[in-house]
């Protein structure tokens, strides 16, 4: 019965190190409760299946078009030898995107049964070796509780190791349900200030430290990885750091406390889905000194010292 | 216009540093004094070699072949310069000092004017007109007529013949490039460890003993011995000509320290290779006048490899390092004073006249770890100097590889992921779980398989066991697919040839299995070919070639009293293992997936469609092309392209079962070096959305940037495409590209470790890493369409680097080169 669900996928990454021990499959759920300005994967944050258009794979409408001709809906028009989509026409019928010979138009989002995702995770079984294993990543995938919770139990039941990324802003009682199926839990904790938080993020944070808090007292043997994404002129300033790092500092059961320094990698998939993307202009943060300074508040915390695990 | 043997690569960027001055340096300043006069080195021809074996061969005609051989292995011996160069620990040389190359006219000698005036215009080697003079006058007309090569190119059918040379007789028509008598045996290692163990007067007394023993009505077998007995003797009196030269330049030598190591020169030379070694620094010496033995008597695809370096002399080393009389550095010093003397010594093969450059490229191919005979494993303290040494010694020589087996100790691997973080390409990995049962399977002992050595490129030998020598070719694949869609035809450099006629004319192929009967039609006309190449080959080479020296050190050969270039029946294994390259795999198996599920599936374009894209080069033709980049796609764990990949390697497989040779059965490999880029250069546009003129994919791998599902998803693949029909399959050649991101750090190094660990469970053959780098992301950025599976990799954040907008792929180049790995 269960395996009748389906979750609504963007991605499934394979061979991912980043995110876990081990070497991993990474499924990305689609939808997502905050907007944040600088969200990297901007094709996550609605639930919606999403038309996109990469002008870059798209070979041109003069040797091509095909799609303009599938479209009866007006919804396609011709700029410069490159398509134009005007979503208020667009009816989602994918007519384009089945016919698109470059995959330029394609969709964000899939649904996809527990048995699916298994196959094409599980079959990496070789990965397994490395006592890796599964993460399930977003958007929030906590929207889709039933789905991750029914999924990493599978997982569990064959002895893999189970993990997720969550945003932290939701209801308890699914975070409850997704967390006995964790070994690990990446956390987002953005920013402390909630007036900050609000604005950058679309919505309060209280609930998100709440839930944090029950979290670690609720689920002993879970490992809690907090993580906070550093932003330039937005959270980068060491108080901003510290004033996080004070606040874990009460929790009963944290693993580790990470930094990601912020990059732009996303902005192409903002171009895709012609969204405006709000940090234009704002230079990635260089690495060694977010890493000084996440070495620094893991001394502060009494968490042991991470070895430079290399992210771009 | 090409080819060469399997083993020819255009200079490695590495090199490419060292040569303009800019490489590393190593830590001992001896050999970095080595290093200074190697850079702007051009390798010269040296012609001794040639010179004096031609003088004693023109003496020697009555005689059976074996002993004329050994004749002329003892005249260079006894003639050629003896040069000590300054501050060498190690002595014995093929053609003096530097870097050098040495000519083998018996196999294709009558050619051998025409390359060397080619060499004379071009930069990539140099011979004077006075040299150049002496090989025209002296050498070659004794040849002409006589070589190896006539004799073959004589037996051929002509049908055969036109097949795979066209109109010339050395070039390639493009459809089976031939290796035939560019070199005289397949790829092989040294069988060092008995001449360092024994001595050569303990084999020359077992040789005389045995020949008190032979009836005296025996001539073949008389003349095996008399023959072994020969090159032990000559070989130990070049020693002895070094002992001499070495106690002269003592006698004179200034520096006391440079005295002192003349003066044990000398002892080494005086004591090996007649008696055992009885310390590391003879051994190395003994290995070395070994190596030069089997370099001087003919030569050997990749040039004779190492062997089981770490096994044969830890003996001395252990020993040597416990009482104290070297420490680690010492070593390290007398090793790459050897792998100095390997980079030294460039083959030079006799092919088309314009790429000899290419030769520089060899693979004295050094193998550590795996297991002992016993099945234990074989690792120890010289594995890892030996891994070490790679990292330190600034020329890419010797090749270096891994044996790994299910029990390889974890610190071993961990020492060799940290070797291959380097970026170097450097070790290839063996498996040991593959090739052990691959060689039982050829007939082995469970103990004798488990001591296989890795031989130049990815094959291995069982060194007193194996006796098969015919060099094979390779195959164009993807060739024999376009005569399945075109009524036999196919097009090489823009020239169209009918070589067949399929069963199915191209206007009635309704389905995919018809297309595959067409394929295996056109694939059964290339194999026949093959064996009727290689029939002629074994055939001129039992009447052409003799190697006493390597015979003698082979124990099969010893049994039978039989030169190794005969047939031996009831001794050894005379079976070949993988003569036989096939060349783009994956061009081939992505086109047919492609056309099954774009033309008989999905009806998207009719086969006359794609037929008027190739010819076109899919000029007006792209969203063609776009989809054929889009079907599924083997090498990402994918079951519809993996299954059409599978039942062509059963195609494959079931088509070298027909014939045989008259020793037996040919097995086939996926090893290109660089046949694929080619063969390539002169096909046409491929139904797997590849451009003319483009590379053919290399080895089992996909067509580069095609596996986009991570490198484990490749592994995958590649296991599933195992027909497992025939055992006839060996070894796989993969290289894996790595971002630096996946390695870095110690994590990394973990994840990597784990990843091979996966590879040695899955049983595949072969195993090689380049590191990514931002040359490569500026490659990917010019050229998208092979580089398609570069993922970003980034916490929560992934892409292709390909769908990037330019200036966001710029951030990330200029980021990469800040990467810590
Ligand atoms: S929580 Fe993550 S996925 Fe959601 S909007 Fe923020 S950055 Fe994007
Ligand atoms: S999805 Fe349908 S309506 Fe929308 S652009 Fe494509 S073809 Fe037109
Ligand atoms: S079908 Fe695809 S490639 Fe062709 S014009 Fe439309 S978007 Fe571009």
């Amino acid at each position: 019965m269960l395996k009748e669900i389906t979750g609504r996928i963007f991605n499934i990454q394979k061979y991912s190190v980043h995110d876990g021990p081990g070497i991993r499959d990474v499924v990305f759920m689609k939808g997502c409760p905050l907007k944040c300005i600088w969200c990297s994967n901007p094709e996550s944050q609605s639930s919606d299946l999403q038309i996109a258009y990469n002008i870059t794979k798209c070979i041109g409408v003069n040797s091509c078009g095909h799609c303009i001709k599938a479209c009866t809906f007006h919804a396609l028009s011709v700029s410069e030898d490159k398509i134009v989509l005007d979503r208020r026409n667009c009816v989602n019928c994918n007519k384009c995107v089945d016919i698109c010979c470059s995959k330029a138009l394609h969709i964000f989002g899939k649904d996809m049964t527990i048995d699916e995702v298994f196959q094409k995770t599980q079959n990496q079984a070789g990965a397994w070796r490395s006592n890796g294993g599964i993460t399930v990543s977003g958007g929030e995938p906590l929207l889709q509780a039933d789905f991750v919770a029914a999924l990493l139990k599978e997982y569990r039941n064959i002895g893999v190791h189970t993990a997720i990324e969550t945003t932290g802003f939701v209801h308890w009682e699914k975070l409850k349900q997704v967390a006995q199926w964790c070994n690990l839990i990446h956390f987002d904790v953005k920013m402390l200030d909630a007036q900050k938080h609000r604005k950058y993020t679309g919505v309060d944070n209280i609930i998100i430290l709440e839930n944090l808090k029950k979290l670690s007292a609720g689920f002993p043997n879970v490992n809690i990885i907090v993580r906070t994404p550093v932003i330039p002129d937005i959270n980068d300033q060491e108080c901003d750091i510290t004033e996080i790092a004070e606040y874990l500092k009460t929790l009963p059961n944290l693993y580790d406390y990470e930094l990601l320094p912020y990059h732009g990698y996303g902005r192409s998939k903002y171009e895709q889905l012609e969204m405006a993307y709000e940090l234009k202009g704002v230079a990635s943060l260089e690495k060694s000194s977010i890493y000084d300074l996440n070495q620094c508040v893991r001394e502060m915390l009494d968490l042991p010292r991470k070895t430079y695990a290399g992210h771009l | 216009m090409e080819e060469l043997s399997c083993c020819k690569e255009i200079l490695t960027e590495h090199e490419k540093r060292v040569e303009k001055g800019i490489g590393q340096l190593s830590p001992r300043p001896r050999i970095n004094g080595f290093l200074t006069n190697f850079r702007d080195q051009v390798p010269r021809i040296d012609i001794q070699r040639a010179v004096l074996f031609t003088e004693s061969m023109k003496q020697t005609e009555a005689y059976p072949m074996n002993i004329r051989k050994a004749k002329a292995l003892q005249h260079i011996f006894n003639n050629i310069d003896i040069i000590i160069q300054d501050n060498e620990l190690i002595v014995g040389t093929c053609g003096g000092a530097g870097r050098h190359a040495i000519l083998f006219p018996e196999l294709r000698g009558p050619w051998l004017e025409k390359a060397l005036r080619g060499v004379q215009k071009g930069n990539a080697f140099r011979i004077s007109d006075e040299d150049l003079q002496t090989v025209v006058e002296k050498v070659i007309p004794y040849w002409k007529g006589n070589s190896a090569h006539e004799r073959y190119l004589a037996m051929l059918p002509s049908e055969t013949k036109e097949f795979i040379y066209g109109d010339g007789d050395w070039g390639s028509a493009g459809l089976l490039q031939d290796n035939a008598n560019i070199n005289a045996t397949l790829n092989w290692a040294g069988n060092y460890k008995k001449v360092i163990n024994r001595g050569l007067l303990d084999i020359k007394r077992e040789m005389e003993e045995r020949l008190s023993q032979v009836p005296n009505n025996d001539y073949t077998k008389m003349a095996f011995l008399q023959a072994a007995i020969m090159v032990c003797d000559g070989l130990m009196d070049y020693a002895k000509r070094y002992a001499t030269k070495a106690r002269e330049m003592a006698s004179i030598e200034t520096d006391p320290k440079r005295k002192a190591e003349l003066e044990v020169i000398a002892q080494n030379c005086e004591w090996v290779p007649a008696h055992p070694a009885r310390n590391f620094w003879e051994a190395m010496q003994c290995q070395w006048f070994v190596q030069t033995a089997y370099k001087l008597e003919q030569p050997t695809v990749g040039v004779i490899s190492l062997g089981r370096f770490d096994q044969y002399m830890y003996p001395t080393f252990i020993k040597d390092l416990k009482a104290g009389v070297i420490d680690e550095e010492r070593a390290l010093e007398l090793m790459e004073c050897m792998w100095f003397k390997i980079a030294s010594y460039v083959p030079f093969n006799v092919t088309a006249t314009n790429n000899y450059f290419e030769g520089y490229c060899h693979f004295e191919q050094t193998v550590l770890g795996g297991q002992t005979r016993e099945g234990k494993d074989a690792t120890n303290e010289l594995t890892y100097l030996v891994l070490r040494s790679k990292k330190e010694f600034p020329l890419h020589y010797p090749d270096l590889s891994v044996r790994l087996h299910s029990g390889t100790p974890n610190s071993l691997l961990h020492a060799v992921v940290d070797l291959i973080k380097q970026g170097t390409g450097f070790p290839k990995l063996l498996n040991d779980e593959e090739i052990i049962p691959q060689a039982i399977f050829n007939g082995a002992s469970i103990q004798d398989a488990r001591d296989y050595s890795p031989c130049a490129c990815t094959e291995v030998r069982m060194l007193d066991l194996d006796t098969y020598m015919a060099v094979g070719g390779n195959l164009n694949l993807p060739a024999a697919l376009e005569m399945a869609l075109n009524e036999g035809v196919v097009t090489i450099d823009g020239q169209k040839k009918k070589l067949m006629t399929p069963s199915i004319k191209s206007a009635d192929i309704k389905t995919f299995d018809d297309l595959l009967k067409n394929f295996t039609e056109a694939w059964d006309l290339f194999i026949q070919h093959f064996y009727k190449r290689q029939a002629a080959l074994e055939i001129s080479n039992a009447a052409c070639l003799a190697a006493p020296f390597m015979s003698m050190l082979n124990d099969a050969c010893v049994e039978a009293l039989t030169d190794i270039h005969q047939p031996i029946n009831n001794h050894g294994i005379s079976k070949d293992s993988g003569a036989l390259s096939v060349i783009g795999f994956g061009t081939l198996v992505e086109s047919l997936a492609a056309i099954k599920k774009l033309v008989f599936e999905d009806k998207r374009f009719t086969l006359d469609e794609l037929k008027d894209a190739l010819k076109a080069n899919f000029e007006g033709y792209e969203p063609i092309r776009q989809m054929l980049l889009n079907a599924p796609q083997y090498g990402n764990n994918d079951d519809y392209a993996d299954e059409v990949a599978r039942q062509t390697d059963e195609i494959i497989c079931e088509v070298m079962q027909r014939y045989r040779t008259p020793n037996g059965p040919q097995n086939f490999k996926h090893v290109p070096v660089t046949t694929h880029i080619a063969m390539g250069r002169r096909m046409g546009a491929t139904p797997n959305g590849r451009k003319a003129g483009e590379s053919l994919s290399e080895g089992i791998s996909p067509s580069q940037g095609r596996d986009s599902e991570g490198p484990l998803a490749t592994l995958l693949s590649i296991d599933k495409v195992k027909s497992r029909v025939y055992n006839n399959n060996f070894s796989r050649l993969l290289n894996i590209k790595l971002n630096p991101q996946v390695v870095a750090g110690e994590k990394g190094t973990h994840d990597l470790m784990a990843f091979i660990r996966s590879f040695v469970d899955l049983k595949l053959w072969h195993l090689q890493f380049n590191i990514i780098n931002k040359e490569t992301l500026i490659k990917a950025q010019k050229n998208p369409d092979k580089y398609r599976n570069l993922i970003v990799r980034v916490a929560g954040y992934s892409a292709y680097f390909t769908d990037l907008s330019p200036d966001l792929q710029n951030e990330i180049i200029s980021r990469t080169e800040h990467q810590v790995v």
